[in-house]
């Protein structure tokens, strides 16, 4: 890890690489080549051209775009066109006074925060469970990545027929343990499908806490752990005082990733509920898919998308601060 | 409570009861997390017995926890069915790898290997770029993709699908490049060899671990994409197999057979990088959050 240390070439380097060019029977000063530094400094801007092009293209072009969107009247007949007539802040004011507009945003707070407290509860117990030694943890742990790896709609078509009401292995189990006496409805009640959402969802953030919380829980040096419980702290004290305190900076970018990927979630909803029934599951992001895809008002769609990007963002700073560090580091060779 | 294994030795009478305890710990720990492999891996099993499961069966209004009268019906369907999409999303999943791997390793490179003013700029967009959700790119991407002409196609889809992979991508190689020795830099650049190279013949081969990482991340994010497939495709021609399962889903009759079928070989490639490509996976899975 020399990384932090050579942030300077030596001088003796740097020297050593001039030498080696005058070496190699080039002048130092010729006016037609370029020096070294300025050589490395044009390749290094050329290894970031296709980045800087795609994020140009594929993200600064988009958001810039929605926001024009956002205050133009999109229509079908106006689609093709680049520019459509401008709308003022109408698109705005149709989400605000929009009931389904609204509770697509409120619902999309109550299903993240649901999301994320279930995920970390959940989430932590494994990890701490997978600190413990017991035969076959290896083969656990790697095994609990798995519905991570299971493409987004796949994992809202199967919760889609694991919860149907009738033959759903979900109310099948219930029943059978006695939990429940008749069927519940979690796809066709719109008092339910909203828990049906958060527990799929819930399911589907398990092996990101897991795996997060179980790294950080690793890098407690054993000897703080024993030291606790020789001090005579009980599992609970332990956890409040030792464990959790030394761990927070993980959890804080755990949370923050979880929020981050919480607001954005799409294609689960889609695949189990549809946003259905009568739009009980809306979230922004399925609303916003149908107000732009389905009803062909984009401007409203977008309007809406950017409540969403707003949302996201106030995360941007926290994140941007987490990885300060990284942020300006370099371990070059160029200056 | 206190070290067990001290008191064993030290105290023999109190060994039975201390190796009891033990014991049963462990047991309760290993039950414990069976039981949560079972809750956690359940939908994955459920999609694998239903895959074998006849129509009659699916529809009986009855859960069957085992496979009950397993048939091969439903992969016969899906094969004669999706095969092209199968395709389609094995395109989509390599020219995904492609297109993160082209944008991304040079990036990464000259963002850790060389000092510059734009660094800061361009890293935290590319943290940012993280947090911008899809519907927003993908509202916008449908429009500028229609009138550029891209909408319904390959390149289309893979450049709208990059955007779940490259700034992840940029971010898990810069964090790696931190720990290449500079001396090997040095070095080929002592002996003559230019940027280009250096980056060519020193980067690459020992980034290989990290490129291979980045190269399987954006493979999966290519072929589980549904949100672009479902905005910049517009159902006629191009259609890889996550939109496929989709389409399955009837309002009132699912043929639950061929989805489960179908979803069946959309985990194939997760299931196979699993198994082949275990450290790469774990490790990035871990790399996201903020390390680098």
């Amino acid at each position: 890890m020399n990384t932090e240390v050579e942030t300077d070439p030596t001088p003796a380097r740097s020297q050593a690489a001039t030498a080696s060019h005058g070496a190699g029977g080039r002048p130092t000063e010729p006016p037609r080549r370029m020096s070294a530094r300025r050589k490395e400094r044009l390749a290094a801007w050329l290894f970031l051209t296709p980045a800087i092009a795609y994020l140009l293209f594929a993200f600064a072009l988009p958001i810039v775009y929605n926001v024009l969107l956002s205050f133009e009247n999109v229509t079908p007949a106006t689609l093709s066109h680049f520019f459509s007539p401008w709308a003022g802040f109408s698109n705005y004011s149709f989400i605000l006074n929009d009931p389904t507009s609204r509770e697509a945003i409120v619902r999309t707070l109550l299903f993240t925060v649901g999301s994320l407290a279930g995920q970390f509860v959940i989430g932590f117990a494994l990890a701490l469970l997978f600190t413990t030694t017991f035969p076959g943890r290896t083969f656990a742990r790697s095994l609990i990545i798995v519905p991570w790896l299971v493409p987004l709609i796949v994992s809202g078509v199967i919760f889609k027929f694991l919860f149907q009401f009738q033959g759903g292995a979900i109310n099948q189990l219930l029943m059978d343990v006695g939990l429940a006496s008749k069927p519940i409805d979690w796809l066709d009640d719109p008092q339910i499908s909203f828990w049906t959402i958060l527990i799929a969802n819930i399911w589907l953030g398990i092996p990101f806490f897991t795996m997060l919380l179980y790294s950080a829980l690793q890098d407690i040096p054993e000897e703080i752990k024993e030291a606790a419980a020789i001090d005579g702290a009980g599992v609970w004290q332990r956890l409040r005082l030792v464990i959790i305190p030394m761990i927070l900076p993980v959890i804080e970018v755990t949370f923050l990733l979880g929020f981050v990927f919480t607001v954005k979630v799409f294609d689960l909803v889609i695949g189990l509920t549809g946003g259905g029934p009568a739009n009980a599951t809306q979230l922004i992001t399925t609303w916003s898919y149908n107000l732009s895809f389905q009803v062909f008002s984009f401007g409203e769609g977008a309007a809406l998308n950017n409540v969403l990007l707003v949302l996201a963002m106030i995360c941007a700073p926290i994140y941007l601060w987490l990885s300060r560090d990284s942020l300006r580091r370099s371990s070059g060779v160029a200056r | 409570m206190a070290e067990p294994g001290l008191a064993a030795t030290q105290f023999g009478g109190g060994a039975v009861t201390l190796a009891h305890k033990k014991l049963m710990r462990k047991g309760l720990a290993m039950f414990a997390a069976l039981i949560a492999l079972v809750i956690v891996l359940f939908p994955v099993y459920a999609i694998l017995v239903g895959s074998f499961e006849t129509t009659t069966t699916l529809f009986s209004g009855n859960y069957y926890w085992l496979p009950h009268d397993p048939t091969l019906a439903n992969y016969t369907a899906v094969f004669n069915e999706q095969t092209g999409h199968i395709v389609t999303s094995l395109i989509v999943g390599v020219g995904t790898a492609l297109l993160a791997l082209v944008v991304a390793v040079p990036a990464a490179y000259a963002l850790s290997k060389y000092r510059l003013r734009v660094t800061v700029i361009l890293v935290s967009a590319l943290i940012i770029a993280q947090i911008v959700p899809s519907i927003v790119l993908a509202t916008s991407l449908f429009i500028v993709f229609h009138w550029v002409h891209l909408l319904n196609t390959y390149p289309g889809l893979i450049l709208a699908d990059g955007t779940y992979a490259i700034p992840f991508a940029i971010l898990v190689l810069r964090a790696f490049f931190f720990g290449l020795p500079n001396e090997l830099l040095y070095a080929a650049k002592a002996d003559g060899a230019t940027e280009w190279q250096t980056f060519r013949l020193v980067v690459i081969p020992l980034g290989r671990s990290a490129i291979v990482t980045v190269a399987v991340f954006a493979f999966l994010a290519g072929w589980g994409d549904f949100i672009f497939a479902l905005t910049v495709l517009n159902g006629s021609g191009i259609e890889p197999i996550t939109l496929g399962i989709y389409t399955y889903l009837g309002n009132y009759s699912t043929d639950w057979g061929a989805v489960m079928a179908a979803a069946a070989v959309a985990l194939i490639p997760a299931g196979v990088l699993l198994v082949v490509a275990q450290r790469y996976i774990a490790s990035g899975l871990t790399a996201g959050a903020v390390k680098g």
